[in-house]
């Protein structure tokens, strides 16, 4: 154990030097802390984590303290584990001949990883420190919650209820709910809509949305919700008739827009998406939390979404 | 996780989403299983008894509902109801209920299963009760009746519970079609407010309400159809025949 423990912190003090993007205080940090937080008894002398922060100038985000042992463990497996969708284009789509995850979302999370990491988002690419799972709506919550992942991008709406269960970030992108329809089904606007069956995915906060609009609108318009547990479910129902309208997230919905279907022009729901992170870890939550106000306030996201051709 | 699934304020929320979301699916649930139940053994029996049968058409069609059903996934013979037989018959598609579709969908399933366990169970008596039974004049309704099913009985009894179990269980495969079944309701909940813990746990608690009494059930009749069968006392009336 102690062993492997002294291997690892070989090797990380072996990766910063090499990477030379850390200043010689914060590699001591980075080595001495994993000795002292696993077999305590020797008094090293640690340097005092506020500290540390100071002296590593060359990171992006200076006040950001990378001493917690949440962020200690990602340093120490050296990737940083992030779920993100798989199946949504512009945003994050897994290309199926490479397996690699392109888009928006997909590089948010390299950025974030260069921060914690101490180098820039496309090295972080290019030295793949970020380990994408597939996630649905329905599997971040509890990959999040049991620690598979660390942080979850994957057009995650923030509500005040999953702010009591999951720590968010400032939103990095705002959507809107959109609802699509079979062509022939000879709806052309929300009104149409009374009395038929609306399929929204599970965990989306589609439903309320749809809702809340009607009642602001005054209109006398009340559907069937069903749930389905992912888009393609939903899109297969809406191509077999089995369901009116597809209703979700307007980015999610452009991806399956075909010749037999189209978005009706109502938009309703503006809703913010945040990075996502346990609750539990609020010093990797200040870390994210730092990241995506810096790259709003200097519009680096902004000049990634247009990247990408969103908005 | 386990802190999570001790956090009393969860336990809170799911109180209050009791009667929205576990109630009515608790009692599609129920309705599904039992009317999905009778339609298992009704065509469990029919297939079963037409499948010893000796005329060899009945054979063949049983045979061939057998292979079929017992060789495809629920899902996906679930899917076919959902989606792909409603296309089959018009373009613009029709929309089977919920319920009807749960009841078709466990139903047919089971009763092949039903049908195989029924075959096996008669087969298992010997030829030779059959042909005593002939011989005593017994019909072939009666060979049944009296003969060869009460012996089956006791044979079938631990299998047909099994497929009554997985029956109730095998409910919860609708919830991928927005069946609005206990399992569905149980996703529906569970995601959206992220308390997975608490809302799987009520939802296994609920099935095991269904189950375990059906399997108590169950093993009460296979040891009361165990039980030798005891002559009948027949009363002789005093100063009978002859005396």
């Amino acid at each position: 154990m102690k062993k492997k423990i002294t291997l690892a912190a070989a090797l990380i003090f072996g990766v910063a030097a090499i990477l030379g993007a850390c200043s010689g205080g914060s590699a001591a940090t980075t080595t001495a802390a994993p000795a002292a937080t696993t077999e305590a008894p020797a008094p090293t002398e640690t340097p005092a984590p506020t500290e540390a922060p100071a002296t590593a100038a060359p990171a992006p985000a200076t006040t950001v303290d990378l001493s917690a042992p949440e962020i200690k463990a990602i340093i120490d497996r050296g990737v940083l584990k992030v779920g993100c969708k798989t199946d949504i284009p512009k945003f994050s789509l897994q290309n199926t001949a490479t397996g690699e995850y392109e888009g928006f979302e997909d590089d948010l999370a390299y950025e974030i990883a260069g921060v914690i990491f101490g180098i820039t988002g496309a090295e972080a690419k290019a030295q793949k420190k970020v380990e994408f799972q597939g996630v649905t709506a329905k599997t971040r919550g509890p990959l999040l919650e049991n620690g598979e992942i660390d942080l979850v991008i994957a057009t995650f709406t923030i509500t005040a209820e999953r702010k009591e269960t999951y720590n968010f970030s400032t939103p990095y992108y705002t959507d809107a709910v959109g609802l699509l329809v079979n062509n022939d089904s000879g709806i052309n606007s929300i009104n149409d809509l009374d009395g038929k069956i609306v399929g929204v995915a599970q965990s989306s906060t589609s439903k309320d949305g749809f809702l809340k609009y009607v009642e602001e609108k005054g209109l006398s318009v009340s559907p069937e919700f069903q749930e389905f547990d992912g888009y393609p479910a939903l899109a297969q129902a809406l191509a077999s008739k089995q369901i009116d309208c597809f209703s979700v997230d307007r980015a999610i919905l452009a991806g399956y827009v075909n010749e037999g279907n189209h978005i009706l022009d109502d938009r309703f729901a503006e809703q913010d998406y945040g990075v996502a992170s346990a609750k539990e870890k609020t010093a990797l939550a200040a870390l994210v939390e730092e990241k995506v106000t810096t790259m709003l306030a200097d519009g680096t996201m902004k000049a990634m979404q247009d990247g990408w051709g969103l908005q | 996780m386990l802190k999570g699934l001790l956090d009393a304020k969860r336990w809170a929320a799911l109180l209050k989403a009791i009667p929205e979301y576990y109630i009515p699916g608790f009692v599609m649930t129920l309705r599904i299983s039992l009317v999905g139940l009778a339609l298992a053994l009704a065509l469990g029996v029919v297939f079963g008894i037409l499948s010893t049968s000796k005329w060899k058409i009945c054979k063949v069609i049983t045979r061939i509902y057998v292979e079929f059903i017992q060789n495809t996934p629920l899902a996906l013979q679930i899917m076919c109801y959902y989606s792909v037989l409603p296309m089959v018959f018009s373009s613009q598609g029709f929309r089977i209920p919920k319920f009807v579709l749960g009841v078709i969908g466990v139903g047919v399933y089971h009763g092949a299963y039903i049908s195989e366990v029924i075959r096996t169970g008669i087969e298992a008596i010997p030829k030779g009760q059959s042909e005593a039974a002939a011989s005593q004049g017994f019909s072939y309704v009666g060979t049944m009746r009296y003969v060869i099913m009460p012996q089956t009985i006791k044979i079938i009894m631990p299998p047909l519970a099994n497929q009554a179990l997985n029956l109730v269980k095998n409910t919860s495969i609708l919830a991928m079609v927005a069946g609005m079944d206990l399992m569905y309701f149980t996703d529906s909940w569970g995601s959206n407010r992220g308390y997975f813990a608490q809302a799987y746990f009520t939802s296994a608690l609920l099935y095991f309400i269904i189950c375990f009494p059906l399997a108590r059930l169950a093993r009460y009749l296979e040891i009361r159809s165990m039980r030798l069968p005891v002559a009948k006392q027949i009363e002789i009336p005093a100063g009978g025949e002859g005396a």
